[in-house]
């Protein structure tokens, strides 16, 4: 064991120092910091200008309105909207346009709105802009003018805005999760986002890794290493090593973006936006990292074993194929799985050891299934792997000896009976 | 020390090694010499337990192979591999570690082996920084940075220049002088017939000949006169008694008759030429091997020799 455990540190390290390992650690966070981040902060600088338009009012009793219901303020407490009315004043509607679109182009305005006669009724408006990609302040405008409109439009019925606008609040159902008598509030869509984000970093971590360790063996066939570690150590030693050494190093990756995540998630509370993004435990956590070594033992061991019988990256995936098509399986049927996690479906499939480190985790996420469920799904994975890594072994103590042609399933099976 | 008795592995529809038996006593240097394809590298993979046997024994230390021998072994496989990544030294204490070694006393040793191949300042150096005749050596120090009982060399000197050839001549008999059992497998028979004491030739899986280097050399040599000689070579053919002349260049390997004179061949072959050399009973391990092979069937491919 002593020597299997110098064989799995010296991969760590290797894989570790290596500049794809930063590069992937700090990208995959950013890339999903960025999702996260990214809107809020455009949010923040788009927050930070004024933008400066002349209003058309043809309707000519929306104007004081209008300016009134676009009250947003930027950080500096001033308003964001500088309004001006554009009279027309005996000149055409169409020089007036024209005035107005040399202002826009000249950088005096950042656009122009013209609300035409009939808006009660088409509710229709238009916006003359530089920038029409600016979604937020689209909105914004959007927003005042809908306000105004229907306020008239309820006027003409006599009725006052404020007072339908309150009769008209919906009704939000709330959901309660009961786990073990304690009850936990909670709503589906918020669960479903996490566990499908939890998902989805179980199975790209999972098969990255899992490759990982058969690109190592493969490679190491190449360079010829392996005959010297076989005069050192057991084949066995090495299988485990490497299966071990990669596996700590999927875990380190985790630790580092459960730093970032955590900081990110003290960040996203305090703009108070994404607080439905934290809705994990640590119990969900630690639910996590035991089906993500359960998944990656598994895998990765099945993913050894074809590495040793191959020479090339190419064999290699054209063997691994119905190996990943397993586990992508459990990435397209989460939601039948939340739909009913306590189904037959369910259950059935969280007990087959190729989908249960995902499945299992998801079913977990959203309910809690029996105690014994979740024991045996352990057990399960442990019996799997156990079987996978005798399986392995065997095809990896013949296999990574041999150059040249790739033996041929039924070679292989030859290999398991007599071995 | 070690010992492989009727030995036998079969690939799908070749057998590699048919029956191989071998006494090798602790001390000295022992070839094992054989054209490529002879079955030299699956012999040393068996010993090494890398891959098993279909039939027979191998004892090791008087014992049946087991793990923990695998760290009084020392093995050089004829594919060399080291991590390109890696640093020299790192590289070179982790191979020491998964022999036993304790990394420290790894370190030194590495240090003190790459002073003596004349390696040193490469320590930090990735492995693939390193020249091909470098990147030998390290993997060379690999092969014996545990202070083995029992080194093993499959083809230690290919890729090696002469000065570095030599160096490690030098450094295997000095190991040998430290009481170390040297297993040398080469297909460049010349090449180390001086280095070896004993020796076993191999050639397609059978054992063809083995013994003691000197009294093999007597035996297949006494019959045998090598001349380096400037003239017609067909004139020494003629010469009574003799039977039969290879000619390497100017190097003529001569069989004679049993009971020839061979002061009266110089002094023919003196007079229909230039003799710059001449010697009887030298015989070189390549001609033992091609007569030996050939006199048993003579199915030896001279040109794989």
């Amino acid at each position: 064991m002593r020597k299997l455990f110098k064989i799995a540190k010296r991969e760590y390290l290797d894989r570790v120092r290596r500049k794809s390992f930063l590069i992937g650690t700090i990208l995959g966070p950013i890339l999903m910091g960025g999702m996260i981040i990214v809107p809020g902060l455009l949010f923040s600088i788009t927050a930070g200008e004024h933008v400066t338009m002349a209003v058309i009012d043809m309707a000519d009793s929306l104007y004081s309105d209008f300016s009134a219901a676009l009250d947003d303020t930027l950080k500096d407490g001033t308003k964001m909207f500088l309004l001006k009315k554009a009279e027309i004043d005996g000149q055409s509607f169409e020089a007036l346009k024209e005035e107005l679109k040399s202002q826009v182009t000249g950088g005096l305005l950042d656009g122009y709105l013209v609300i035409p006669k009939d808006i009660i009724k088409s509710g229709n408006a238009t916006f003359y802009g530089k920038k029409v990609s600016n979604v937020t302040t689209l909105e914004r405008i959007e927003k005042a003018l809908n306000r105004v409109v229907m306020a008239k439009r309820l006027a003409r019925h006599g009725m006052q805005y404020d007072a339908v606008q309150k009769m008209m609040e919906k009704v939000k159902l709330e959901t309660v999760q009961i786990t073990k008598g304690e009850e936990k509030k909670s709503d589906f869509e918020n669960k479903f986002q996490t566990s499908f984000i939890f998902i989805m970093i179980l199975y790209m971590t999972i098969l990255m890794w899992g490759v990982a360790v058969e690109r190592s063996i493969i490679e190491e066939k190449n360079n010829r290493i392996v005959e010297v570690l076989l005069s050192s150590v057991r084949p066995f030693d090495i299988l485990g090593g490497k299966i071990l050494g990669v596996g700590a190093v999927g875990l380190t990756q985790y630790a580092i973006w459960a730093v970032f995540t955590g900081t990110l998630a003290v960040y996203a509370l305090s703009t108070g936006m994404f607080a439905q993004f934290v809705s994990f435990t640590w119990v969900t956590l630690l639910y996590f990292m035991l089906y993500y070594l359960l998944g990656f033992l598994f895998y990765s061991t099945i993913f050894a074993g074809i590495g040793s019988i191959c020479n090339t990256d190419q064999e290699a995936q054209q063997l691994q194929t119905p190996v990943v098509m397993a586990l992508a399986f459990t990435i397209i049927i989460p939601i039948a799985i939340m739909q009913k996690p306590d189904g037959l479906f369910a259950t059935v499939v969280s007990m087959i050891p190729f989908f249960t480190p995902i499945v299992m985790f998801m079913r977990i996420n959203v309910l809690t299934p029996p105690a014994w469920q979740i024991a045996l799904s352990v057990l399960i994975m442990l019996v799997s792997i156990y079987i996978a890594g005798l399986i392995s072994a065997k095809i990896f103590r013949v296999g990574i000896l041999m150059y040249g042609k790739r033996p041929q399933i039924k070679e292989v099976m030859k290999w398991l009976r007599r071995a | 020390m070690l010992e492989l008795r009727n030995v036998f592995k079969r690939y799908d529809s070749v057998t590699a090694v048919a029956g191989l038996s071998l006494k090798i006593e602790p001390g000295g240097i022992f070839g094992i010499l054989g054209p490529n394809g002879a079955g030299k590298t699956t012999t040393i993979r068996m010993i090494m337990g890398i891959i098993r046997p279909d039939e027979g024994e191998i004892r090791i230390f008087g014992e049946p192979f087991n793990e923990s021998m695998k760290d009084r072994i020392g093995y050089l496989p004829e594919e060399r591999g080291l991590y390109r990544k890696m640093k020299v030294l790192e590289h070179l204490v982790f191979l020491a570690e998964i022999k036993g070694v304790d990394a420290k006393e790894a370190a030194r040793r590495g240090r003190m082996w790459m002073e003596k191949l004349e390696i040193s300042g490469w320590e930090n150096k990735t492995v693939e920084s390193l020249s091909k005749g470098m990147q030998q050596k390290i993997q060379f120090i690999s092969t014996v940075i545990h202070d083995p009982q029992l080194i093993i060399l499959d083809e230690p000197f290919t890729g090696l220049d002469p000065i570095n050839t030599q160096l490690l001549k030098d450094i295997i008999a000095e190991m040998q002088q430290d009481g170390r059992t040297i297993v040398l497998s080469t297909h460049l028979m010349d090449q180390v017939e001086k280095l070896c004491s004993k020796i076993c030739l191999i050639n397609k899986g059978h054992k063809v000949l083995d013994g003691n280097l000197i009294d093999i050399k007597m035996e297949y040599g006494k019959n045998v006169v090598t001349m380096l000689f400037e003239g017609d070579s067909s004139a020494i053919k003629s010469f009574p008694g003799v039977e039969k002349v290879t000619a390497y260049g100017q190097e003529l390997t001569i069989t004679v008759r049993e009971g020839l004179d061979t002061n009266e061949l110089l002094k023919f072959a003196a007079d229909h030429g230039r003799v710059e050399r001449f010697e009887v009973g030298e015989i070189s391990l390549h001609d033992i091997f091609i007569s030996k092979v050939r006199g048993e069937g003579g199915e030896a491919d001279e040109k794989a020799v």
